[in-house]
């Protein structure tokens, strides 16, 4: 009779028997590799820092009006008109104006390295995923469960590698913003027109010129349009990135919200969005150019 | 004196067309006949003089799996559809074999699907060969290893493609030269020698321009031009000119033809147009299906189609049906406007010791001809109308009259038919002299045709 009852309670109440302990044994794992790939964390952190203090060392070092001059005649060449480079250098200036010049240079060069990083990561990850159709089986779910997986997730491992500060803030936003840049790598590198390969193979072109001279130039645009996402992904975790100690001006709206200063985490956002249009539209136009120079060919 | 000339020059015409009529009946006659000839696959048609550049012996290619078990069982002939249906495999290119000279001309021709691009690319390897055997100067290229492949890629041959294959982000001189830069050579080396290539193809003034920028004819110019930078001895082409607009292609042929009369190289040229293979080819091969069906020269080809197939393919090939007046007009020395004064063209005339030339307007329509008689007698008469000038009841005739047709054009007018096209725009003009020429020339060859096929038969 008991052991009736606790048959229906088995099928009513989910058991406990059945229990897989997912979260053990990623502990667990995590705990091992901390233990024994502290040296390696040690090195990509070093790493990952000295990227980063670089960037931001000589972001600060420069005359603001310096940098609004770069980046107006930078967008006025990338896109050939000479407003946008006004437009882009008062944006520039807007945002010194709500006093966040400082901090904006600091979240600044947390995408940049975040990208350079990403960069250098995806594009040989891309070319072997290109060139390897059972990589790219592999690789595809992976990048897809990276970029469904909410971003706070990455959080996690960053904190317990890097413990908190500038490089696991960098460490999850290359995690979440790496795979539009693996991703257009790939289907640019596979879009390159059959004819092209085969003439350059025609010519006796053996597989790293076809990669360097053919491939790889004829799929720039379609890595631009990666990076452009890339950085837009990375820009999306300024906020999150700051709840693990990344200063800047996602730290500002996270402050703001904590203690509902409304004002203060709208300038604060205002300047993120300025950031991201003016990195969006440069990223873009210098993109939409190689586009147009390589797609017109296609046209013939 | 010149009268009499043309009007029997005239006679002749009508003699010869008669001629014309009976021999085509004879030619069909004899083409019939030989129409049931056997054995069609064996090259027999190779000359014996001469160094033999490439052979190919009993080569297939059959995409799918198991491709291994067809070739050798009895599977082996049957037609491509049982194939397929039998064991899933497509069979692109069946059991050929050929032999090309140092310096010929060699077209393989076919419509699409009869393997003729799948074959020219297992040349090369950029398709792997199911079975047979590919000889290039003797050298069994099917059992090369990667870097004997590439060695032969770079230095023997090279390759011209129907959709061009140029580096879009690489500018004219960059792509000429881009068979030297993957040879190694040194870009201080490399430019001259495309520049060069550049003259000979007619792209002089535009080496840095990007490739988008051109015309698909220049396109294909700079195609010839990367492929004959790095003096290739064995030319590929394939259907070089198929995506190019009649004119153009027309023009690229000749100049195909005057760069093969100076560098005399091995061509193997791919296409599906019968009237190029004609004008290019020492010898044509006929595909189908996958399998040469016929080899031979342009004139065996045309007076002996080996079996229904070809015979429908050059059914519209007789020479005289050929030739258009598009083929054999001249353009005029000069042209009278519409706008001069009888007094100027008469100038005009004289000075270019002419007697007569044709009246156009602005817009290069034609109004017909002026003699110069008749400018005389106008300026004599104080008249400043041109038009007066102007003989009545001028025959034309447009690009695509056949020759055959000119005769009677010829035979009633004194003066050159003018090539007038449909929006009345003068073309060019016809003498009657260069119609029996041509005519004559095709009947030579044509006679010539008929005796050997005599001897053939008997």
């Amino acid at each position: 009779m008991i052991e009736f009852r606790e048959f229906l309670q088995f099928l009513v109440e989910f058991p406990e028997l059945l229990r897989i302990p997912l979260a053990e044994w990623i502990d667990t794992a995590m705990s091992w590799l901390l233990i024994n790939w502290a040296a390696a964390f040690d090195v990509i952190g070093d790493t990952i820092l000295a990227i980063l203090l670089n960037i931001e060392r000589s972001l600060l070092w420069l005359p603001w009006t310096a940098i609004v001059v770069l980046v107006g005649v930078v967008a006025w060449g990338v896109m050939r008109l000479w407003w946008a480079g006004v437009i882009m250098a008062a944006f520039l200036i807007l945002i010194g104006t709500f006093g966040y010049w400082d901090l904006a240079m600091m979240t600044l060069a947390i995408i940049i390295s975040a990208v350079i990083i990403s960069f250098s990561l995806g594009l040989p990850t891309g070319i072997i995923m290109a060139r390897s159709n059972r990589f790219e089986a592999i690789i595809k779910p992976v990048l897809d469960a990276m970029q469904t997986m909410p971003s706070f997730v990455y959080l996690i491992p960053a904190l317990m590698f890097f413990g908190l500060g500038k490089v696991p803030a960098v460490f999850a936003t290359i995690i979440y913003a790496v795979p539009p840049v693996i991703r257009l790598t790939n289907v640019g590198i596979r879009q390159v027109p059959q004819s092209v390969i085969e003439a350059a193979k025609a010519f006796g072109a053996n597989s790293r010129q076809i990669l360097f001279e053919v491939q790889i130039p004829l799929a720039i645009p379609s890595i631009m349009v990666g990076i452009n996402q890339t950085t837009m992904m990375a820009l999306a975790m300024v906020v999150i990135a700051s709840m693990i100690g990344a200063r800047g001006l996602g730290l500002e709206v996270l402050l703001a919200i904590n203690r509902i200063e409304v004002g203060r985490g709208f300038e604060a956002g205002l300047c993120i969005v300025l950031l991201a249009i003016m990195i969006d539209r440069m990223t873009h136009a210098l993109a939409a150019r190689q586009e147009k120079i390589l797609t017109s060919e296609a046209k013939v | 004196m010149k009268d009499n000339a043309v009007s029997q020059w005239g006679k002749v015409g009508v003699e010869l067309s008669k001629l014309l009529k009976i021999l085509t009946l004879n030619v069909a006659q004899a083409t019939h006949n030989l129409a049931r000839r056997k054995d069609p696959i064996k090259d027999k048609t190779v000359s014996a003089k001469g160094k033999v550049r490439v052979e190919v012996h009993g080569l297939w290619k059959i995409f799918g799996s198991g491709t291994e078990q067809i070739i050798g069982s009895e599977l082996q002939s049957e037609s491509k559809e049982t194939i397929l249906e039998k064991t899933g495999c497509v069979v692109a290119v069946r059991g050929v074999s050929f032999k090309v000279k140092q310096g010929e001309f060699f077209v393989i021709m076919g419509l699409s699907g009869s393997g003729k691009s799948t074959l020219i690319r297992m040349l090369l390897r950029l398709i792997e060969p199911t079975a047979g055997e590919i000889l290039i100067d003797g050298e069994d290229v099917c059992s090369y290893n990667e870097r004997q492949l590439t060695k032969l890629r770079r230095h023997t041959t090279s390759m011209v493609f129907q959709h061009f294959g140029l580096l879009p982000h690489r500018n004219v001189i960059d792509n000429v030269a881009y068979g030297l830069k993957v040879r190694g050579v040194a870009k201080k080396k490399r430019y001259p020698s495309a520049q060069k290539v550049i003259e000979t193809v007619g792209l002089k003034g535009w080496e840095s321009y990007l490739p988008y920028a051109l015309s698909g004819g220049m396109q294909q110019r700079v195609g010839l031009a990367r492929a004959l930078a790095t003096d290739p001895e064995i030319l590929l082409m394939d259907e070089p000119f198929s995506g190019l607009d009649p004119l153009i292609r027309r023009e690229m042929q000749d100049e195909l033809l005057d760069i093969q009369e100076k560098v005399k190289k091995t061509i193997i040229f791919v296409t599906h147009d019968l009237h190029e293979a004609l004008k290019l080819g020492n010898r044509i091969a006929i595909m189908r299906d996958g399998g040469i069906i016929q080899i031979g020269t342009p004139e065996e080809v045309i007076t002996a189609p080996i079996d229904a197939y070809v015979r429908e393919f050059v059914k519209d090939a007789t020479p005289a049906r050929v030739l258009t007046a598009r083929n054999i007009m001249e353009q005029p020395h000069i042209l009278l406007y519409d706008w001069q004064g009888p007094g100027a063209a008469l100038y005009i005339l004289t000075t270019a010791k002419l007697d007569n030339a044709f009246l156009v307007n602005r817009a290069g329509k034609l109004l017909g001809l002026v003699t110069a008689e008749r400018l005389k007698e106008l300026i004599q008469k104080n008249s400043t109308e041109i038009a007066d000038a102007l003989e009545p009841d001028l025959p034309t005739c447009t690009p695509d009259t056949v020759v055959e047709d000119l005769f009677p054009l010829a035979a009633s007018t004194l003066y050159p038919v003018p090539v007038v096209d449909d929006q009345g725009k003068l073309n060019g003009e016809i003498h009657t002299s260069t119609i029996l020429v041509s005519m004559i020339q095709a009947k030579e060859a044509e006679e010539e045709e008929a005796v050997k096929e005599k001897e053939i038969a008997a």
